[in-house]
């Protein structure tokens, strides 16, 4: 339908993928609970991810020493934003999947940030605002979900006002449309 | 040469009206009747003669060439006249009504002296050719006042000629920015006189002015989270109005200026609510799961216009200020938002999407006669609002790259720029 989906897709596997990359560094061992096929985000409607219901496993505590989290924005340990598709706020398969690596890395970091919900540019700036509350919304809910205390997550929205990527491409475009992870 | 030069732009202009002219009576030919529609040839023609400069030197002279220019520039923006410098077209056409009027001074009081010496204005709005005083007005204006001296008389000839409230006092504020920050600026109707008004480095947006025009309510991300303030215009203090958890957006005063609709989305959604000025919850209109945002009163105070997504798109519903008798205003397009009841009570603006872009429509408050403004060649055009006359509309549009706003004359479709830069004019509004 939009041209957009492929880089948010493309994006968010990256991200995918550097995240557990991080992971896998930081805790130095497996955890199955969290465990996403890499696939899963590029392959469209191949699967259809349920949200786990079982709380995933405590990580073991890391070796290294831990990241000042108050400190740091969340982007830098490993807290990745998310994307949404065009007047969106459902939470896409590579979302969820993005999400749940994001609320195992909150809940350790247990500090309260804030989430930014973003849209593009096409729209009024009021129902932007609106829109962009709900997808900031709709992560905060599905964090909640996996466990990560509510008391932990300040939604805000910026609408089309304060956007990533300048100018009226697809790219911008879908760079715009996310749920960003800012220090409170 | 310089004269010869201001001769020839004149005689341009006067063949422009003509042009006007013979193009207006070709129209009457059709059966085409828009109500409150001036064309051309039912425009009061008036005739603006040199005025006289009795004393004073070059600061009167350049006075009166102000003067002159600024009512001649307003009679034009009103849509409502043809108006005419005297100096150049002569006879040519036929007027009813004219300007004329002297320069004094600056008179040399024993406080004021030099550049800050008030000039005296005496104007005459007179018939002619005969000449018989219809109205005089008299000013002593320093020079920083002369523009406001010049548009007030305008208003006032404009009143007695057409019964139509002059706007050329009124402002419109609005937001100018980008990336982290975004300020509040104000300019007069006719693009003079820009002046930023907020200075807090984050963003501000969405101004609405207290009928009065004494405060502006907006909504700013000051303090780091979202609310409405109030700025006072005449010292510029602003003041928090409310800001509860979530979104605090989509301020609207209400005619009496006793209060304000919000939008608030602390109950877990953006809903309408009524507050007063220090930020209390009077009533809440609106409950639903939706989004439901960009309230705006009716000029009698009694209903109001909104956006609600409740079918799945953003669609406008009028309910009265007690949250009864929904009512359902747009059935065309996906995307409607950002309504705005004008100042005459019969009719609604607001943004729709055409495509990818969004456009300007106006349509009659029970729904009959939707006609859109802008077309593709304009872009995106968002945001409108009312001028006080009910026949002029501001709006944002990216058609020359970022977005600066312009002004539509509705009766005519004709459109002026009114801001440009680079910095992107978001959410105008004008004031009452």
């Amino acid at each position: 339908m939009y041209q957009g989906g492929k880089n948010s897709k493309f994006v968010t596997v990256l991200a995918v993928i550097l995240g557990l990359g991080l992971m896998l560094a930081g805790c130095g061992g497996d955890d199955p609970a969290v465990e996403t096929d890499p696939t899963a985000g590029a392959g469209g409607d191949a699967t259809e991810t349920v949200p786990p219901t079982v709380t995933p496993e405590t990580p073991e505590v890391p070796e290294v020493e831990a990241p000042d989290y108050a400190e740091l924005p969340p982007s830098e340990y490993g807290v990745d934003d998310v994307f949404f598709a065009f007047d969106e706020y459902d939470l896409s398969d590579a979302t969820m999947s993005t999400l749940t690596r994001n609320a195992r890395i909150l809940r350790e970091a247990d500090v309260v940030v804030v989430i930014e919900g973003h849209c593009d540019e096409r729209g009024t700036v009021e129902y932007n605002l609106a829109l962009g509350e709900k997808r900031a919304k709709a992560v905060k809910d599905y964090l909640v979900s996996l466990g990560v205390p509510a008391a932990n997550l300040e939604i805000t929205s910026y609408g089309e006002s304060k956007p990533f990527a300048q100018g009226s491409s697809d790219y911008a475009w879908t760079q715009n449309r996310r749920a960003h992870f800012a220090r409170r | 040469m310089k004269h010869l030069h201001g001769n020839l732009r004149s005689l341009l202009l006067v063949a422009a009206m003509l042009c006007a002219v013979g193009a207006a009576e070709a129209q009457t030919g059709t059966d085409v009747v828009i109500d409150h529609t001036r064309t051309a040839w039912m425009k009061t023609r008036i005739l603006v003669n040199m005025l006289d400069v009795l004393s004073g030197g070059m600061p009167s002279v350049t006075a009166a060439d102000e003067v002159q220019d600024m009512l001649v520039n307003d009679f034009r923006l009103s849509g409502l006249m043809l108006p005419a410098l005297r100096d150049v077209e002569g006879d040519t056409l036929e007027y009813f009504v004219a300007i004329e009027g002297s320069v004094e001074g600056p008179l040399r009081d024993a406080n004021a002296t030099g550049e800050d010496a008030p000039v005296t204005l005496n104007l005459n709005l007179v018939s002619w050719p005969d000449r018989n005083i219809i109205l005089n007005k008299r000013y002593r204006p320093l020079p920083h006042q002369l523009r406001t001296s010049a548009h007030h008389f305008a208003d006032q000839v404009i009143h007695t000629l057409t019964g139509e409230p002059g706007i050329c006092l009124s402002r419109i504020a609005f937001s100018r920015g980008a990336g982290d920050r975004r300020d509040l600026y104000v300019v007069d109707y006719d693009g003079e006189n820009l002046m930023r008004l907020t200075a807090n480095r984050t963003l501000n947006l969405c101004p609405s002015w207290s009928p009065d025009g004494s405060r502006i309510a907006f909504t700013s991300y000051r303090d780091g989270r979202q609310g409405v303030y109030a700025l006072d215009t005449s010292n510029g203090q602003v003041e928090l109005v409310i800001a509860q958890p979530g979104l605090n957006y989509g301020a609207d005063w209400h005619p009496t200026g006793e209060e304000l609709l919000v939008s608030l989305s602390h109950s877990g959604n953006p809903e309408i609510y009524r507050i007063n000025p220090a930020g209390e919850i009077l009533r809440r209109l609106t409950v639903s799961p939706a989004i439901e945002i960009s309230p705006s009163w009716s000029p009698g105070g009694r209903d109001l216009v909104f956006t609600s997504d409740r079918t799945g798109t953003p669609q406008l519903y009028i309910i009265d200020g007690d949250g009864a008798g929904h009512r359902r205003l747009t059935f065309e397009s996906r995307y409607n938002d950002s309504a705005v009841w004008s100042p005459t009570g019969d009719r609604i603006a607001y943004a729709t999407r055409v495509g990818n872009h969004t456009q300007i429509v106006v349509i009659n408050a029970n729904g009959e006669n939707r006609r859109v403004l802008t077309d593709h060649r304009w872009r995106n055009s968002e945001d409108p609002n009312w001028a006080p006359d009910g026949r002029h509309l501001v709006f944002a549009s990216d058609r020359a790259g970022a977005f600066d706003l312009y002004v539509c004359d509705v009766e005519e479709g004709t459109f002026r720029q009114l801001t440009s830069g680079d910095d992107p004019d978001i959410t105008p509004a004008w004031s009452r």
